[in-house]
């Protein structure tokens, strides 16, 4: 094995860690409130600090979003480079199934389609744990027709286009609900559908950590199948891996971590589409046993970056970061395509 | 090696697709075939016959719609996964194109079915991956990226992951396919060569005749309904080989062992000359639709003269001399009468 380029990476995996960890220190530093990067830092190691509103407004408000973004970047990241693995389409991303648009149409069913029998009391009692089940239940169903599909169906092709109609379809429903529900409802479901990370509270992020963890380590167990499907299924299958159960499980895996960051923060583009490749032209390595911790490490950096440019630094607007990961991303997606020329070898 | 062993025994088969019974569609039925450690097996026939659903079944891609199919006297259906992936590898005509990926990282996925789910191949495993690639001669490339190589270059990094993969048979569809002349007689004396020296059973669809006819030690002939096994020698003597050109324009030359398209006759002349030069002018001749002629007093005839050097050619045309320096010169002037 030439393990001059298997150090190559490992420097390169190093070096990611590093810049995470700066760049979480940084979005922990920045908000609408300046507080003195010193207290930032006694906050988190000693935990306390003279100033009891910053030391809340670190604990209660920055570090879940932070950690949020951390674990946004991974999931989407890491279920873009399996679906475009599975699928040996460079375009893929964590939305391909139609987890997004299934998790969207719970939400609409939700917000706009019950709308009439909600009282503001009960919003604020449920708080957003309703719009969050809303969108598993919307998600899981999506995965569970996927996976119906794919128990018959032998073609990955036909799945990935199964799975676009689905999306479509479901898209159009929520288009009918928003056409006729009331206007103020109609702005919370475009404010969900923008993407949020920092709706989350502590209870909410002690559900979505051992989710998202759960999703990472089955992406992981499978990183050595995902090499194998790399070849094709035909190939894949002569090596003898069980095509069907890998693809359940990773359709899962995909489920799990796209699903849950959708319920919770809101579909959120681009991320898993541009960030698998990002990494695979760093490391200039097809192993998944680099890409996923790559993408990890990736993704949840360039989340947080975004994060921290939605925070407008020096000014008190906040932009919808979903806008923010298109406009950064696109550009890079532009430039790989340019520069390589060869998105379709991209896979 | 003990001769007498069918490491592959094929009974009662019929292929095809969609489920076993009365809905699957039968592609190709009856089929009864054997196979020995150590054969090199070309599978030919027509576009469309089955041989990909034969080699396809065979490999376990897809399932047979009745029939067994034996190999080391077990059938197929019993082994697990791992177990047939220990047994039988697959190389497909597919041409695989992955980013950052070298020849020795798609080699090293041979070794799967041995370092299972989460294991990495180790130094033992490098060892046979290593051995798989000089066996095919890309050791100077085992670094480069799947996509900066050749197709043949690539198609023999796809035949090493079979070598790593350790199997004692090896099925291949259409392994020559998009690959130029010198690559096709590469690849398939590089089958040749694994038959013989690691005494692998080798079975591989063909549209290249010429070549297989050379060099497999048996053919699987699949004719419109029943498959003829045989050497390729029994294949030309019993007239087998004919069958594929029932319907079509080409013939088989029995003497030569090479095929030609059928010409419509357009005129008779007499050729006389000796050695190379003699026989390449006759190619010439015969396809401009000359019928080339012992007898004299024809109206055309050719001379050539190999003492002179450069070679030179004599055309009496009516009575007529004309002189030329290459066959081409010759077919210009012969193209006027035709």
């Amino acid at each position: 094995m030439n393990t001059k380029s298997n150090k190559k990476i490992l420097l390169i995996l190093i070096i990611l860690s590093v810049l995470l960890i700066i760049v979480f220190i940084v979005d922990l530093f920045l908000g609408s409130v300046t507080i003195p990067f010193k207290e930032v830092l006694k906050i988190l190691i000693s935990g306390k600090s003279e100033n009891q509103i910053w030391s809340a407004i670190i604990y209660d408000f920055r570090l879940p979003k932070a950690i949020t973004a951390v674990l946004a970047g991974a999931a989407l990241s890491v279920s873009g480079l399996q679906m475009q693995t599975i699928f040996r389409n460079p375009l893929a991303g964590p939305y391909v199934l139609g987890i997004s648009s299934g998790a969207s149409l719970g939400v609409a069913i939700l917000v706009l389609g019950f709308s009439s029998y909600l009282t503001n009391q009960s919003v604020h009692y449920f708080g957003n744990w309703a719009q969050v089940i809303a969108a598993w239940i919307g998600a899981g169903l999506v995965l569970f027709l996927i996976l119906a599909v794919s128990m018959r169906v032998q073609d990955i092709m036909t799945i990935l286009i199964l799975g676009i109609l689905f999306g479509s379809a479901t898209s159009a429903i929520v288009s009918i609900f928003q056409y006729f529900s009331h206007q103020s409802m109609l702005k919370a479901f475009v404010i969900w559908s923008m993407g949020s990370l920092g709706n989350l509270s502590k209870s909410q992020l002690n559900i979505l950590m051992p989710c998202i963890i759960a999703g990472l380590c089955l992406s992981l167990l499978f990183s050595r199948i995902l090499n194998v499907l790399l070849l094709g299924e035909t190939y894949a299958r002569s090596l003898g891996v069980n095509i069907k159960f890998s693809r359940v499980m990773l359709f899962i895996s995909t489920s799990i971590l796209a699903g849950s960051i959708t319920a919770f923060c809101g579909p959120i583009g681009f991320i898993g589409i541009a960030v698998p490749h990002i990494v695979k032209i760093i490391t200039k390595s097809a192993d998944h046993y680099y890409l996923i911790p790559g993408s990890i490490l990736a993704g949840a950096i360039i989340l947080l970056l975004s994060d921290i440019i939605s925070l407008l630094p020096g000014s008190d607007s906040i932009l919808p970061v979903n806008s923010v990961t298109a406009l950064l991303g696109i550009p890079v997606v532009i430039w790989i395509i340019i520069k390589n020329k060869k998105i379709a070898s991209l896979s | 090696m003990n001769s007498s062993e069918n490491i592959l025994s094929i009974e009662n088969l019929i292929i095809g697709y969609g489920s076993a019974g009365s809905k699957g569609k039968p592609v190709f039925s009856d089929i009864k075939l054997k196979a020995k450690k150590g054969e090199n097996i070309a599978v030919i026939g027509r576009n469309g016959i089955g041989k990909s659903t034969l080699l396809r079944t065979i490999s376990r891609l897809q399932k047979p719609l009745k029939g067994n199919i034996r190999i080391k006297d077990k059938d197929i259906s019993h082994y697990t996964k791992q177990e047939f992936a220990r047994i039988v590898s697959f190389v497909s005509t597919e041409i695989i194109r992955i980013s950052n990926f070298r020849l020795i990282d798609l080699v090293a996925l041979g070794r799967f079915p041995y370092t299972g789910w989460i294991g990495k191949p180790g130094r033992d495993d490098y060892d046979i991956i290593n051995e798989s690639i000089s066996q095919v001669g890309i050791d100077d490339l085992k670094y480069k990226l799947v996509n900066e190589v050749s197709d043949g270059e690539r198609q023999r990094a796809m035949i090493a992951r079979a070598l790593a993969q350790d199997t004692e048979i090896i099925i291949l569809d259409e392994p020559t396919a998009f690959l130029d002349m010198p690559s096709k007689y590469e690849i398939i004396r590089l089958l040749n060569e694994l038959t013989v020296n690691r005494n692998k059973t080798i079975i591989f669809s063909s549209h290249d005749l010429n070549i297989t006819l050379q060099e497999a030690d048996k053919i699987w002939l699949m004719e419109a309904d029943e498959i003829v096994e045989g050497a390729p020698e029994d294949m030309i003597l019993n007239r087998n080989i004919y069958n594929l050109f029932d319907n079509s324009n080409m013939s088989f030359n029995i003497e030569s062992g090479d095929f030609r398209l059928n010409r419509n006759i357009t005129g008779k002349i007499m050729l006389n000359g000796k050695g190379i030069a003699e026989y390449w002018t006759r190619r010439a001749l015969e396809r401009l639709g000359f019928e080339i002629s012992d007898e004299t007093g024809q109206e055309l005839f050719v001379q050539v003269d190999d003492n002179k050097k450069p070679t030179e050619w004599i055309l009496m045309k009516k009575g007529n001399k004309i002189k030329t320096n290459s066959i081409y010169n010759l077919t210009l002037h012969l193209r006027d009468i035709i």
